[in-house]
């Protein structure tokens, strides 16, 4: 007993009860939604919509208070030490992009390096690549061990290159690996560097304090949150969100426009240019306001106790390749059956309603480094686990592993 | 391994798939046998030699890569396949499609409506998938092979 109760858990969520036929474990991808997320969106849409921090009328000051409300409820979530220091974005993605755009010039100058990870999702890669190309940026990244973990002490090697930015995941969206930031962030402070973490698997995992963390910038979206599509927070020290050239330009967050010069707004609002997603922003501290009545140690026993059942589920099944460890992981497992292709498994477990993921997972360097040492050059299939899964929907998925396995070596 | 050997080994396999597995496929009686009988198809076609999968052949899905080579004989006006697929549930989706279209003319290629032949085989649903399989990228890598008017 882990004191959680997930049936009642999941009564919270209409998704369940309209497709009881699906076990869904591709919660890495998106979560679903609990009922208070989808009521305060079309709530906000119903009675009080309309946009924020523009209009002369009482109805826009309340949507202004509403959406203030929800930057609230995400610094306190995440203990910033200002409100200001939330931005909204389109998500994870569009995060690292204005990270990594801003820095370029203000921080970055040719020559200089920054450091990355194996396995990262190419949407902590991209956004630097980008730029670091075109400013003559060196990019150096931190390998794994053999058992696909972090290599603590290249990074302690690489870290003495005197990188300017080192940015990582706190769980990887692949192998499910909890990486360890805390440490990491203190050695790359030591060594003077900017900290950016990639957050968009970490923050469901479990919440993270930034002022105990002391990283720079923390980035996620919200909809691997429990909460919409389209919104996602950067998370970012004043001073260094002060210093980001703002990547996309336009309403709140001018102050002063003439054809000779603009300048800007003051935080949150000098970086998020139009009008932001309030209805998502709500959506989102809505779902932070609901998954706040749980015990999130006893969501980590939970998802524990599915994981240890899978772990021991897939050692029965012959020809399953692991590619994660089942220690220090957030509840992501990606595998392969031996000498098949991971989108014909999915395909069978799809056929058998077990929703998972296949391929490279927007991770090709990290697959392109696992097929060295794995049966792994076609990608994986992935598992993802999430609070709402039960003891039944593992042995489902098991269950439907097993016919896989059976029809491709028949 | 040459263009002409593949389209010679080709062609006798996709004439099998649909004088017999076709109907194995529509009269399947549970998904597993219909499974069981589109991963043989694969199997049927030869594979492309490594070195021939040109990256102008590449037809990608984001799960699993497909190749397609094309031959137009251009005196009897016909339309000739082959192809190779990482992934050998798609490969045998793939092999269906290709045994509907090789060996059409011009004229019916361009008037081919996959979507209309695939929803008769209950195979609709494969082609929705967005990119996901890339059947989709498929039929329309298939389709382009139409020469323009």
């Amino acid at each position: 007993m882990t004191g959680f109760d997930v049936q009642q858990f999941r009564q919270h969520f209409a998704f369940f009860q309209q497709q009881p036929d699906w076990v869904y474990l591709d919660n890495a991808a998106t979560m679903h939604k609990p009922d208070a997320v989808i009521d305060a969106v079309s709530a906000f849409y119903q009675r009080h919509n309309s946009n924020v921090h523009r209009g002369a009328h009482r109805l826009s000051q309340q949507a202004t208070a509403q959406f203030e409300q929800a930057r609230a409820t995400v610094a306190g979530y995440i203990n910033a030490r200002n409100n200001h220091e939330v931005i909204f974005t389109s998500g994870a993605t569009a995060a690292l992009n204005q990270i990594a755009f801003g820095l370029m010039h203000t921080v970055l100058q040719p020559g200089d390096r920054i450091l990355l990870t194996q396995l990262e999702h190419h949407a902590n890669i991209v956004p630097w690549q980008l730029h670091c190309q075109r400013y003559g940026i060196i990019i150096d990244v931190v390998p794994l061990t053999a058992e696909h973990q972090l290599d603590m002490v290249a990074y302690q090697q690489l870290l003495q290159l005197k990188p300017k930015v080192v940015s990582f995941s706190h769980i990887s969206n692949v192998l499910g690996h909890i990486q360890p930031v805390a440490e990491m962030v203190r050695q790359a402070k030591a060594a003077g560097a900017i900290t950016v973490i990639d957050g968009a698997q970490g923050i469901v995992y479990q919440p993270a304090d930034m002022q105990q963390l002391d990283c720079d910038f923390y980035v996620f979206s919200g909809h691997k949150l429990y909460g919409p599509t389209g919104i996602g927070v950067l998370y970012g020290k004043s001073q260094w969100l002060e210093t980001l050239t703002p990547i996309f330009a336009g309403g709140e967050m001018i102050d002063s426009v003439s054809f000779i010069n603009t300048t800007f707004n003051k935080l949150p609002f000098r970086l998020e240019a139009g009008t932001p997603n309030i209805a998502g922003a709500i959506g989102l501290s809505a779902a932070i306001d609901w998954l706040q009545n749980y015990n999130i140690a006893q969501i980590i026993e939970h998802k524990l106790l599915l994981l240890k059942a899978f772990y021991s589920g897939l050692s029965a099944i012959k020809g399953i390749d692991i590619l994660s460890l089942p220690v220090h992981n957030a509840g992501i497992v990606a595998l392969n059956v031996d000498g098949q292709h991971p989108a014909d498994v999915a395909e069978l477990l799809n056929q058998q309603h077990i929703a998972v993921r296949a391929g490279q997972h927007c991770a090709m360097p990290l697959f392109s480094y696992l097929a060295q040492h794995n049966s792994a050059q076609h990608g994986a299939v992935r598992c993802s686990f999430a609070a709402y899964n039960t003891l039944d929907e593992v042995n489902r998925c098991l269950l439907a592993l097993e016919q896989a396995v059976e029809i491709l070596t028949a | 391994m040459t263009l002409e050997q593949l389209l010679a080994d080709t062609k006798p396999a996709l004439l099998e798939i649909q004088q017999r597995d076709l109907t194995d496929i529509k009269q399947a009686k549970d998904w597993q046998s219909k499974y069981r009988v589109l991963m043989q198809l694969g199997k049927k076609l030869p594979a492309i030699p490594e070195k021939m999968k040109q990256p102008e052949l590449l037809v990608k899905g984001c799960e699993s890569r497909a190749w397609l080579l094309h031959y137009h004989d251009k005196t009897a006006d016909r339309h000739y396949f082959v192809l190779d697929s990482e992934a050998r549930i798609v490969k045998g989706l793939m092999a269906i499609m290709l045994c509907l279209v090789n060996g059409m003319t011009t004229a019916e290629l361009c008037k081919f409506d996959l979507c209309h032949s695939f929803d008769q085989l209950n195979l609709k649903p494969y082609l929705s998938q967005s990119r996901g399989n890339g059947l989709t990228a498929m039929a329309e890598r298939i389709k382009a092979c139409c020469p323009a008017k």
